[in-house]
């Protein structure tokens, strides 16, 4: 098998001596394509190179990208397992610390029960391994509770997407049609920072004379060459969506044909939204009326237009709600299924698609099965090789799950590929759940502030060292090839899962010897389901520039476009939302009057566990900060670079302030990847989304003092 | 002085007359009257004198390029400035410890580099002296008795040493010594050009390479003629003497007009301390937009001057220079300039707006916002 | 072929990629050449990248006193050749611009090269190739004209006339002509 791919005519940089991985980044939900250097002689990781060819980003790199290489052989990486000995971390051997993880799992479950283990799972890895998290919870360790830190990311646009189409394909359209636009409606997302090869895209449709309104509370590099920047208050899209539902309805813009024969529930929509005029809206919302208005005519008057959204959005108490009815617009306008128009949401994890149709969510078994439905427990059995009734029932979200830790019934731990020391809300309740746990054991290949809780440390690889699929946020699944062979005694994710399972005594369900004969019973085990991966291949993907899912047989070609006929419901129809506005789970009061919103800068990826360590990004933005209006700061008497305190009824933190006036006047903005004393998540707000069980990360009330 | 120089060509070749004229008198000193010309050094002579008019051609030519001019004249006029007499010669000094003997900034830029260059500097320095006291014959030994050597530097006699004492050993093997250190230099130098992938990217062979290979040329031979004395027995000793004749010949024409030029301009490095930036990283002139420091008053009026005479107008409307802001600022005015946001040089203290509606983003004919008030209800074909 | 660097500003987003693309080519030493900078940061999020324009007859080269600034054939401006360089900085005053880079430490002055080892062989630099949202690109000589004159029209629609100091701003995207 070839591992350069170009096609003819593209020409790349071939340096002597040095030969080209085909692959993508590690990073977010893009999966840019990216060529990786090696040398021929010595297997070292040389650098990267552009993948001009790739029809997502053509060889686009965010900063993030150009350096994620500098991971694979960073003086960070754990070289051999370790051990944690009176409190200090010491390196053993593979065999020691399996020893001990076996005994120690085996004393707990013969204890507790086997619902005493947990699995805290990852979407920023492979398909495969994805899939084996969900296996090795439910087969190996046979436990309930399994969950994955999409619950922070992705699970509000999977259970709006749910909800409104019947199923949840990130994005209804493939990336490369959105050049051929008229009108993109983006809400909370920062595009240009958090994915920016997307950026390309749009800068296209611009020139052709497309129309952008961002929805957003800061002037974010995307609002900035925004034609409408709707300014809103953090917390209050619903009320937004419902007045420019309200105003779509109002002017006519519903294509009715479309609604009448593909969606449910227009009428009740129709009524539910009746109150909010603009304003109404603007009373809520605190954006200009006249925008919303011209927002509303633009968006109505475009022939095709794609609405799409991410965090900002989904991450409140609201965001299924959020995503239900920005999705709607899309719905009334009749755009879904059709050319370079659509709904899309913005992955944020590499595999943050892929990843959460595997059955790592507590409630879900591979190819978007559902746990609770008997005929895919039996399916999925049977792939497995285990009896139905072994299956583990439903188990709880991530945040629950330290609920669970706090209430005694968890009693250990297994992380992998996730940082929730820094990713969860209010961490400083994580961080005490996981000093109460007896045994916590985290797969990582840097010390994370997660891996610092631990007892045991295993070194995994990192994406490089490794082969497999994921999927990008097109729902296009694509492949990661090794570059070059497992550093120190690193060891894959899968292998690690295997060895566990076989000194649990489970070896038998784990007899991989690479990640394709994952791939292959994997690709069994979705078969029939939702997300059916059935018809890909590693060959079609090189050949076919990756696969979009479903594909249920190998003459399948994929589905780029979803929802051409009909929705995945039960009745084929989509189901509008009529959903009233609420506030969100915090508001505002006389000891904490402003609000607290929280992002990702663009150097930046999650946790920052990866990105911090990477001297390029660490130098563009080495410390989190509190970003401002002058006018705010004024009121505190606070200038430029000073040091204040934030404060919320959960905790504190002190940060430097940044001012700028391309933000609102009453809300602090501070990037969340930092961990410890810097991380802004002490202070951000579980509430639960009721549906998807988000924590509501983007809003909650803030106080701040100067210091 | 003048009258003198129509005489001539060009300055250029009035200053190579001189020098050759000057070389040649000195010979006549120091050979007693051309007395003892030692036949056998004829050809070192002939690469010696084209030598010379090579560097004095060049460094004519060279300095009389505007910048260098500036540079030079600036120099020349501080030098003789009495109040700035302790930074002239603390800038002399430090230049040439640090600059030119230690070589410490090539040091900076690599261990291996440093000691690369310093090896062939010192070695083809080195080499040079002996050879050209040698050849005008300014130096030469005279046996005074069994056991004692004298030398005799421009036909006076100097000091006396012990034909086997150290002193007298160091000095014979001097153009050993030279030479070792030059193969050493040179051959660190091959593989550093061979190997580094970096390197290659701007290398030029022809320019970057040969004065390599010439150098070793005549460091091979010089040190097979030291080897066939001493351990053949004179073994094809006029052979190889005529051989690395030859090669001395080649590397004495190539030098001033290849990439080895760079020595002779080096010295100029001191004008840096004296006349711009006397301490590293302190700069004296404040930027006119923005007042930080990057420069002093005597190097923008310098670079102002220079960029003056070759026509270049970087004159702003309000009579300032480009020059008289920062890079920074410059490259904040240029865009601005071009967003067609307001300049700070005409109001400062204005907000700067960035969205002003002039710049369409992208270039397509953007769709007026006409198109979404009034075609209500109309749809595109496609 | 006959390949220009175009940029234009507004579409920065000012992420950086191109700074770290930077430092990946080739004898560059891990060093970024360019520039990505807030117009100002207080007033609004615009950013820009910059870098050198490669002119055809350079005032940094002019202003060298050690004439150390070379041109190559295909009409890129290299850095300083390090064996010249005396270390004065002129070249960073000179240059209208203000494109130059110096290091203090090795005591040289170090600029963009339109990555020379990709652009010498018509793949385009690591800055232009990585650019998330076009705003450096690598494109060939007469679309670059093309864009030009769209963009001096649309000015002109604006009703703006060019001024004795407006030179920049008709003709607003600067380019390094390379040609092979």
């Amino acid at each position: 098998m070839t591992e350069f791919l170009a096609k003819p005519g593209v020409k790349n940089l071939h340096n002597k001596g040095e030969k080209l991985i085909t692959t993508h980044c590690s990073y977010c939900g893009m999966q840019c394509g990216m060529h990786i250097r090696v040398s021929e002689r010595t297997g070292e990781i040389k650098g990267v190179e552009p993948r001009y060819d790739w029809p997502v980003t053509l060889g686009k790199l965010c900063p993030k990208g150009v350096t994620a290489y500098q991971q694979i052989d960073h003086p960070d990486r754990i070289k051999r397992p370790l051990i944690k000995k009176k409190g200090k971390f010491v390196e053993s051997s593979w065999e020691e610390a399996l020893s001990l993880i076996e005994r120690k799992f085996t004393e707990i479950q013969g204890k507790h029960g086997k619902d005493a283990l947990s699995v805290f799972g990852g979407v920023s890895m492979t398909n495969e391994k994805c899939y084996l998290v969900g296996k090795y919870a439910r087969v190996a360790l046979g436990t309930r509770f399994i969950d994955y830190n999409g619950r922070f990311c992705m699970s509000s646009a999977a259970g709006g997407f749910m909800k409104t189409f019947g199923l949840d394909r990130g994005s209804t359209l493939p990336w490369t049609e959105l050049e051929h636009s008229d009108c993109f409606l983006m809400a909370g997302s920062n595009t240009a920072e958090c994915h920016p090869t997307s950026i390309q895209m749009f800068w296209k449709a611009r020139d052709k004379g497309a129309k952008m309104i961002v929805i957003d509370p800061r002037e974010t590099p995307t609002a900035r060459i925004a034609d409408v920047h709707l300014d809103l208050k953090p917390g209050t899209d619903s009320a937004l969506a419902n007045g420019l539902l309200h105003l779509i309805i109002k002017e006519g813009y519903v294509d009715q044909e479309y609604v009448d024969e593909r969606c449910n529930n227009f009428e009740e929509l129709k009524a539910s939204v009746e109150e909010f005029t603009p304003e109404h809206t603007a009373s809520i919302t605190g954006v200009a009326p006249e925008k919303i208005i011209k927002a509303a005519h633009i968006y109505g008057r475009s022939p095709r237009s794609v609405v799409m959204f991410a965090r900002g959005a989904e991450q409140q108490s609201k965001g299924v709600d959020n995503v239900t009815l920005y999705s709607s617009l899309a719905l009334l306008r009749g755009q879904i299924g059709k050319f370079a128009s659509g709904v899309a949401t913005f992955t944020g994890q590499g595999n943050g698609q892929g990843g959460r149709e595997h059955g790592q969510k507590s409630d879900l078994l591979p190819g978007y099965r559902k746990l609770t439905d008997p005929e895919a427990v039996k399916y999925i059995s049977k792939v497995w090789g285990i009896a139905p009734e072994e299956m583990p029932k439903p188990g709880v979200s991530a945040y629950e799950m330290f609920d669970e830790i706090h209430n005694g019934t968890i009693k250990a731990m297994h992380v992998i590929c996730s940082n929730p020391a820094v990713s969860s809300p209010n961490v400083e309740y994580i961080w005490e759940g996981f000093k109460k746990l007896d045994f916590l054991v985290v797969n990582d290949f840097f010390l994370s502030e997660t891996a610092e809780f631990a007892d045991v440390v295993l070194p995994t690889t990192t994406w490089a060292e490794d082969e497999g699929t994921t999927t990008n946020l097109e729902g296009r699944v694509i492949r990661i090839r090794k570059a070059i062979e497992p550093l120190h005694e690193s060891k894959t994710d899968w292998q690690i899962l295997s060895e566990i399972a076989a000194r649990l005594g489970r070896g038998k369900y784990f007899p991989y010897k690479n990640p394709r004969e994952i791939f292959e019973e994997f690709r069994i085990a979705t078969k029939g389901g939702k997300a059916d991966y059935s018809g890909i291949t590693y060959e079609r993907i090189d050949k076919e520039d990756g696969v979009f899912w479903p594909c249920p047989s190998e003459d399948h070609p994929g589905t780029p476009t979803m929802f051409k006929e009909s929705f995945g419901t039960p009745d084929g129809k989509a189901n509008l939302p009529a959903v009233g506005w609420e506030e969100p789970g915090e508001v505002p009061t006389k000891e904490f009057p402003l609000r607290l919103t929280t992002g990702r800068v663009v150097f930046h990826y999650l946790s920052g566990n990866q990105t911090r360590r990477i001297d390029f990004l660490k130098d563009q933005c080495p410390e989190p900060y509190a970003e401002m209006h002058p006018e705010l700061a004024s009121q505190y008497n606070m200038s430029d670079g000073e040091m204040i305190r934030l404060s919320t009824p959960r905790s504190t933190m002190e940060l430097e302030v940044k001012l700028t006036k391309a933000t609102r006047k009453d809300i602090v903005f501070v990037p969340y990847h930092w961990g410890k004393e810097l991380s802004v998540n002490k202070l951000t707000n579980p509430s639960l989304d009721p549906v998807s069980r988000m924590p509501e990360f983007k809003v909650c009330s803030v106080k701040i003092e100067k210091l | 002085m003048q009258q003198l120089e129509r005489s001539f060509y060009s300055k250029a070749s009035m200053y190579s007359f001189i020098v050759v004229m000057i070389l040649i008198f000195l010979m006549w000193i120091g050979t007693g009257q051309f007395s003892h010309v030692d036949i056998m050094l004829f050809g070192y002579v002939i690469g010696s004198l084209v030598f010379a008019i090579g560097i004095t051609v060049r460094m004519v030519s060279w300095s009389l390029r505007p910048a260098t001019q500036q540079m030079l004249k600036r120099s020349f006029v501080n030098m003789r400035n009495r109040k700035r007499k302790k930074r002239n010669i603390t800038s002399i000094l430090k230049t040439a410890v640090d600059n030119i003997v230690l070589q410490k900034f090539i040091f900076k830029r690599g261990i291996y580099r440093g000691i690369t260059h310093w090896l062939i500097a010192w070695g083809c320095l080195g080499s040079f002296a002996i050879t050209f006291g040698l050849t005008f014959g300014w130096m030469h030994f005279s046996l005074i008795d069994a056991e004692t050597y004298q030398m005799v530097v421009m036909g006076i006699p100097t000091i006396k040493m012990a034909a086997d004492g150290f002193l007298a050993q160091m000095i014979f093997e001097g153009l050993n010594i030279t030479a070792m250190m030059l193969l050493f230099g040179v051959l660190m130098a091959l593989i550093r050009r061979s190997t580094n992938k970096d390197v290659k990217v701007t290398q030029r062979p022809e320019f970057d390479l040969m004065p390599l290979y010439i150098l070793l040329a005549v460091t091979v031979t010089g040190l097979v003629l030291t080897v066939s004395y001493k351990f053949l027995g004179g073994w094809m000793h006029n052979y190889m003497a005529l051989i690395h004749q030859i090669t001395v010949v080649l590397f004495l024409v190539y030098f001033p007009f290849g990439k080895l030029f760079h020595l002779p301009i080096r010295p100029m490095a001191a004008g840096v301390p004296m006349n711009y930036q006397e301490e590293v990283q302190v700069d004296t002139r404040g930027c006119r937009r923005c007042n930080t420091p990057y420069s002093s008053d005597d190097q923008i009026a310098d670079v102002k001057e220079v960029l003056g005479l070759q026509s270049f107008d970087l004159q702003l409307a309000d009579g300032s220079y480009l020059s008289d802001y920062c890079p920074a600022c410059r490259r904040r005015m240029r865009v601005m300039k071009q967003l067609n946001l307001e300049s700070s040089l005409e109001s400062p203290y204005a907000p700067i707006q960035t969205m002003t509606d002039v710049q369409v983003p992208g270039f397509g004919s953007p769709r007026a916002d006409a198109y979404y008030d009034n075609s209500k209800g109309e749809k595109e074909n496609d | 072929m006959n390949k220009i660097m175009y940029l234009e500003f507004e579409r920065c987003i000012g992420c950086r990629a191109c700074q770290a693309a930077c430092r990946e080519c080739g004898d560059h030493d891990a060093k970024e050449r360019n520039y990505v900078e807030h117009v100002d940061f207080m007033e609004s999020r615009q950013t820009f990248p910059m870098m050198c324009m490669q002119c055809k007859d350079p005032a940094c080269a002019r202003v060298c006193p050690a004439n150390a600034i070379q041109i190559t054939e295909e009409g890129v401006v290299l850095s300083a050749s390090e064996e010249k360089c005396i270390g004065c900085r002129n070249c960073t005053f000179g240059c209208p611009f203000g494109i130059p880079k110096f290091d203090f430490e090795a005591n040289k002055m170090y600029k963009c090269d339109m990555c020379y080892d990709r652009s010498k062989h018509d793949i385009a630099p690591m800055c232009a190739s990585v650019c998330p949202s076009d705003a450096i690109r690598f494109i060939d000589f007469d679309e670059m004209q093309s864009l030009r004159r769209r963009r001096t029209q649309l000015n002109l629609v604006e009703g703006k006339k060019p001024t004795e100091q407006d030179k920049w701003k008709y003709v607003p995207e600067f380019f390094g002509v390379y040609s092979d």
